[in-house]
Order: C-alpha cells, then structure tokens, then sequence
C-alpha cells in the first residue's frame, strides 16, 4: 500500500493552469526529493495537496494512506497525517509560537479521540522540540514567526513537524537561506523522525540537503508534472548540468526566459 | 443646558475651593457653548440624550465594584469612589509627591492651577463641566530626575445610580520617570466624567494607561490630555470595552521639539455598547514624532466611533507622524465609524493615516488549518491575536497578564453573541 499516491493530477490557479497531470507514488518509510526549475509547480503541488484556498483541482486524485484528500478540507487534511512545511512561513504577531502550537497538537489530538494535553506536558514536548531545531526557548514565547530570520522561520516549521508528528511530510524549500549548521539542525530534525511508516517529500533545488537527507528517490519536475525519476545520483546531474537537457530548452533560452 | 447639567452646575457653584477662578472660567464657557447633539461635529455619532433629563443620586449606597488585585504590578493605589478618594495618601518614594485636590497644601496650589486646564484644550464640553465639578481627584509630582519604580494606580469607581466627576493632575519634571494607570470600571447605572492633565518635563518619560472599561449601564466621558516638552516620551495605552455610553477625547501636545508618543487603543465591543474615542495630536514644534494604532472588534449591534486627527502646525518641521486604525467587525449589525483628520501646515513632514475596515488575514487562516485547526477555531485565534498583538506591546507586563485573562473572556462573549 501506497503513502501517498497522486494520479494525474490537473490544477489551475485564476485559470492558469500549474499541474498537468502529475503521477507520484510514495511508500511508508520512502524519501522522495522533488527538483526542478523556478516555476516549475513545486509549491503548487504542496498547496494543491494541503489544500489551499484559489487552488483548483480539475482532475485527478491524491489519496494518503487510504484517505481521499482533495475532497478534505486543509485542517482535515492535516489531521489525516499531512504536513506541509512552507516555503515561506507566515508571520503571526499577536499569536504566540506556543499556543499555535498546543491548539494544533490538540485540535490533532481531539480528532483521533485523544484528550487535550495539560500545559505543563505540553511544554516539556515544546521545549524539547524547541532544543531539538537549536531554537532558544524565548522562541516559544514570541509570535508566531514575528520577526523571525529566514532561517529561524524554517527551523520552526520544523519544530511543528516535530510536534505533530506526521505520517507525510513535504518539506517546500526548508533549506533555502540557510548556512551549513542550520542545514544540519533541519535535516536532524527530518532525520530523527525518519521511519518504517513516515514519508517525506523534499522539495529542494540544491543536491547539499541530500547529502544529509538521503533520498530514496529524485523527482525532476517541471511545467506540472514529472519529467524524470531516478536515484540519488539524479540530483548530482542535476545540480552539474541544470535542467535545460531535460526541459529541452537551449540554454540560451533559459536565460532568455529567466532574464 | 440640559436639565441634568443645570441642577449639576447648581450644585457645583456652591462649591468654593482654591480652584474656583480657573472653574468660574469654565462655567462661562460652559454657558456660551450649546449641550451637544448630532448635529455638534465632535458628538456626530454619539448621543448623550440620554443624559438631558438624567439623574443620578448625589450620595451613594457605598456598594460597587472592588477593584482586582493585580498580580505582581505593585503599585501605588489611590481609589476614589463616587467621586470622593478613599485612600489615605501613605509612605511614598522619595521625589514623588500625591495630594488629594480637596486637600491641597497652599504651597502647591499654584502649580496644580497651572496644570488644570493647562493642556486639555477648552473644546471638550464635558470637559469643562469636569472643571466645574470635580472637587475630587489628585496631584501627583514628581520631582525633577527621580524615577518612580513603582505604578500609581488611580481606581474610580462608582456605586448604583451615582454620578461623579474626578480629575488627575500629574506634573513630571525634567528627567523624570513615572507609570500611571487610570483605572475605570463597573457596570452598574451610574455617570462618571474623569479627566486627567499631564505635563511632561524636558527628557521625562510618562507610560500611562487608561483602563476604560465601564460597561453595561455605566456612563463614562472622559479625557487625556499630554503636554509634551523637548525631548519627552509618552508612551500610552488605551483599553476600552463599551457601555451604554462612553467617550474618551485623547490629546497630546508636542509643544518641545524632539517629543515622542505613541499611542495604542484597543476596544472590544459587545451588545449594544458604544465606545467613541477621540484623538488629536498637535505638532506644534519641530521634530517630533507620533506613532497612533488604534484596533477594534466590535460584535452584535455594538458601535465603534474613532476620530483620530493630526495637527502639524507650520513651525513643526521634520514631523513624523503616523496613525492607523483597524476594526474587525464580528457581525453585520455592529457600526464602525471612523475617519482620520489631517491638517499640515508644514512642509518638510511625513504623515501617513490608514484607517481599514480589517478582514482575517487569509494566509494566516491557511497556516493555522494546515496544522489541524479548525476554521473557525483559526478565525478566534486570528481575532484575539489582533488585539493582543496591542497587549503584548504594553511596557508593563504584568498589566499585560492581569488584562489578557480578561480580554479572552470578553472576546468569547462577543463570539457566543455571534
Ligand atoms: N496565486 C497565483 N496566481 C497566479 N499564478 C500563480 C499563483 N501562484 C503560483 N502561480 C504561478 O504558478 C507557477 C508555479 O508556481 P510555484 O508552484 O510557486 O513554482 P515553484 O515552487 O516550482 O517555483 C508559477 O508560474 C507561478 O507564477
Ligand atoms: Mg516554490
């Protein structure tokens, strides 16, 4: 049985279509990177998936482990083991990281039939968690990512996963801006959670994350769906030869495009 | 006049204290000037009709709200009910001084007087009656360079079916550092007007509260008025929930170069309650800055009234100044009206005014639901963090503690109205 399984998958923003028929198949325990060129759709698939307003589905199906999700609403979603962490982080000011965090935990909890946890054990999970991405624990306090640095935002979406812990996690760019020790803390933080029954998707233009975060799996994908498959050593390519031989554009006219 | 006011003024004119010219002044303002209607620009969207033929008992049962104790704050506590202060005026740190205005020493009256209407201008009609009849209050001093670590919290309350005017007086001198709470509350029927006066000295620093938190049947007008001198600092909070009537006209004078203030107000309205809250900074020398926001939510058939006005006078060159005002609206019968005034008579400034009518941030909607949360659980959360965004701002945190319980509670009230 399938993770995660999407079957041709169509979806269109304000009438532009950004998916176009998109297959992805994911087993328990299986880590799969996503690469390929800006514009490319990645976002979109893990909007699309969590299931942002604006997005519209026009075929296709996208189950995780046995439930359909595209006819769920985004809590739903989350609550059937889904997590998205974002490419960019959304700031909260008035919220704090700890109550954010205590009412998803129990929101989650209360769907399984699980009673709310007290503050006190709450808190020693947050704090915990909080070490764990080399946050300082003031962090917990503060509004949700007020004020954060780039790299302390993606390093708190981290820290949620932890919490939360669930069964298919897509990671949207969760190593852009970040320096080497930070790259280290978020691929810990994937890595102590990696297990026979958790999956990831590691959307990710830089082969780097995948030193630390092996993939079982490389994914290119571009104008909306998948163009390629391969092993770990695809992201080397990748990362050596861009993506034009794959695109089938010239070079020269990726940098026209990109210009 | 109405009724009310001339059985009031009667009573009033009997009084004869130290501050009788200054209140003699007023009166004949008081008299030239016509009781407010909606027709009176400053009372376009409130009414006090219902203050024409009101009456109010002029001696009290004795029984009203008590005032909270405040977790941690520590402060100096000065508690006038029905107009009349109950607390004896103990041990206080050195270079601060409080008197009580129906007991002032000779030797400080003179300075008291300056004060009194010396930074509340003469427009407020309901501030020159506080000048005629508020025989109750404090003086508050403190002296050049002394910083005052401990609050002063000044509590008004008021028993069934009273009325009572009250004013606050407060002098820092240069260098000086001070915290002032102005604490209103209670629901019970009953009219207050509480006006309060500060002269900020050069390089003094005021943070100053006012709790404005009379509800249900409690009427309350009121006032605060800032002189701010070269190189002073105010920081001010306004809190206000709504009752059958309330008004507060806030203003600040930047009347030394290098001023600051910065000005928060936040209401949560409930029921068919008003809140109307009136705010004029005057730039009236160079190089100051002002930095307002003003956030509402406002629930039922509640309504919320905001005129927030900026006066950059020609001589105030190199002003700063920036006002903002957001309101929520929880339902389609609540009113928000609200409109910035801006009148710059300078030409090297920077002014900018928003005023929006806000709607939950939708992205912030999606981040909470993609972690499990419901939608409308987002939505609560999303609200209150509107508001307590303002909470967290609060220079003293333990006010900030005490106020966020009671806040939650009001705003799951105006949510269970909904
Ligand atoms: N709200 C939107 N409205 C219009 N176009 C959008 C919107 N969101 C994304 N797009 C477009 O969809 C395409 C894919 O975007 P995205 O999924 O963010 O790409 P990637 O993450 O691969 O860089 C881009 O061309 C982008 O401009
Ligand atoms: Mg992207």
């Amino acid at each position: 049985m399938s993770m995660l399984s999407i079957k041709n998958l169509h979806a269109s923003v304000e009438d532009k279509t950004i998916l176009n028929g998109l297959d992805l198949d994911i087993k328990p325990g299986e880590v799969h990177a996503i690469m390929g060129p800006n514009g490319a759709g990645k976002s979109t698939l893990g909007y699309v998936v969590s299931g942002r307003e604006g997005y519209n589905v026009e075929q296709g199906t996208a189950v995780l482990d046995g439930v359909e999700l595209l006819e769920l609403d985004a809590e739903e979603r989350a609550r059937a083991g889904l997590f998205l962490a974002f490419q960019y982080p959304v700031e909260i000011p008035g919220v704090s990281n700890m109550e954010f965090m205590k009412a998803s935990v129990d929101a989650q909890r209360e769907a399984r039939g699980e009673a709310a946890l007290s503050s006190r054990d709450f808190l020693t999970m947050a704090k915990e968690a909080c070490s764990k991405v080399q946050l300082p624990l003031a962090f917990l306090k503060r509004g949700v990512n007020e004020g954060f640095s780039g790299g302390e935002k993606k390093r708190n979406e981290i820290m949620q996963m932890l919490l939360l812990e669930p069964k298919l996690c897509i990671l949207d760019e969760s190593d852009s801006g970040l320096d080497i020790d930070a790259l280290q803390v978020v691929a810990d933080g994937v890595n102590s959670l990696r297990s026979d029954d958790r999956s990831f998707i590691v959307i990710t233009h830089y082969q780097r994350l995948l030193d630390y975060i092996k993939p079982d799996f490389v994914h290119v994908l571009s104008e909306g769906k998948i163009i390629k498959t391969g092993g770990a050593e695809l992201a080397h390519e990748l990362e050596a030869q861009g993506y034009a031989w794959l695109t089938g554009d010239s070079a020269e006219n990726t940098a026209e495009t990109s210009a | 006049m109405s009724t009310w006011l001339a059985n009031a003024v009667d009573r009033g004119g009997a009084t004869n204290d130290w501050l009788s010219p200054k209140r003699q002044q007023s009166l004949e303002l008081l008299q030239q000037s016509r009781w407010p209607t909606r027709k009176t620009e400053a009372w376009k969207y409130t009414s006090v009709n219902m203050l024409v033929d009101a009456t109010f008992a002029e001696t009290s049962d004795g029984i009203f709200d008590a005032p909270e104790l405040i977790d941690n704050l520590d402060s100096i506590d000065l508690l006038l009910v029905d107009g009349v202060l109950r607390s004896d005026i103990g041990d206080l740190p050195s270079g601060l001084s409080i008197y009580s205005i129906a007991d002032t020493p000779i030797e400080q009256r003179e300075w008291a007087a300056e004060v009194f209407t010396g930074a509340k201008p003469s427009k407020h009609y309901f501030g020159l009656v506080n000048d005629v009849l508020a025989t109750a209050g404090v003086l508050i001093d403190v002296a050049e360079g002394v910083k005052v670590d401990r609050p002063i919290r000044v509590i008004c309350r008021q028993s069934n079916g009273c009325e009572s005017h009250t004013r606050i007086l407060m002098r820092l001198g240069s260098n000086a550092e001070a915290v002032i709470i102005e604490d209103f509350a209670g629901e019970v029927k009953s009219f207050n007007t509480g006006f309060s006066e500060y002269i900020v000295g050069e390089s003094a620093t005021l943070e100053h509260y006012r709790i404005a938190m009379n509800t249900g049947e409690a009427i309350s007008i009121g006032g605060c008025h800032f002189n701010l001198n070269y190189r002073s600092a105010l920081n001010s909070t306004v809190v206000g929930l709504g009752s059958s009537l309330s008004r507060l006209d806030i203003d600040v004078n930047h009347i030394g170069e290098y001023a600051t203030a910065k000005l928060n107000a936040f209401y949560l309205l409930n029921g068919s309650e008003t809140f109307d809250l009136h705010s004029s900074i005057e730039h009236i020398a160079a190089n100051g800055t002002s930095e307002e926001n003003v956030r509402g939510i406002v629930a039922d058939s509640s309504r919320a009234v905001f005129n927030g006005r900026i006066h950059i006078h020609r001589n105030a060159q190199k002003t700063l100044a920036e006002l903002n005002n957001r309101n929520l609206l929880l339902s389609r019968n609540a009113e928000i009206y609200t409109k910035p005034e801006l009148e710059i008579y300078a030409d090297d400034v920077r002014c900018a005014h928003g005023a929006t009518i806000a709607e939950i941030d939708k992205e912030a909607l999606y981040y909470l639901q993609s972690r499990g949360m419901s939608k409308a659980q987002a939505q609560i959360m999303l609200s209150f963090g509107f508001i307590n965004e303002l909470v967290d701002q609060m220079p003293n945190q333990n006010l900030a503690a005490w106020l966020r319980p009671h806040l939650r509670r009001r705003f799951a009230e105006m949510e269970s109205t909904q």
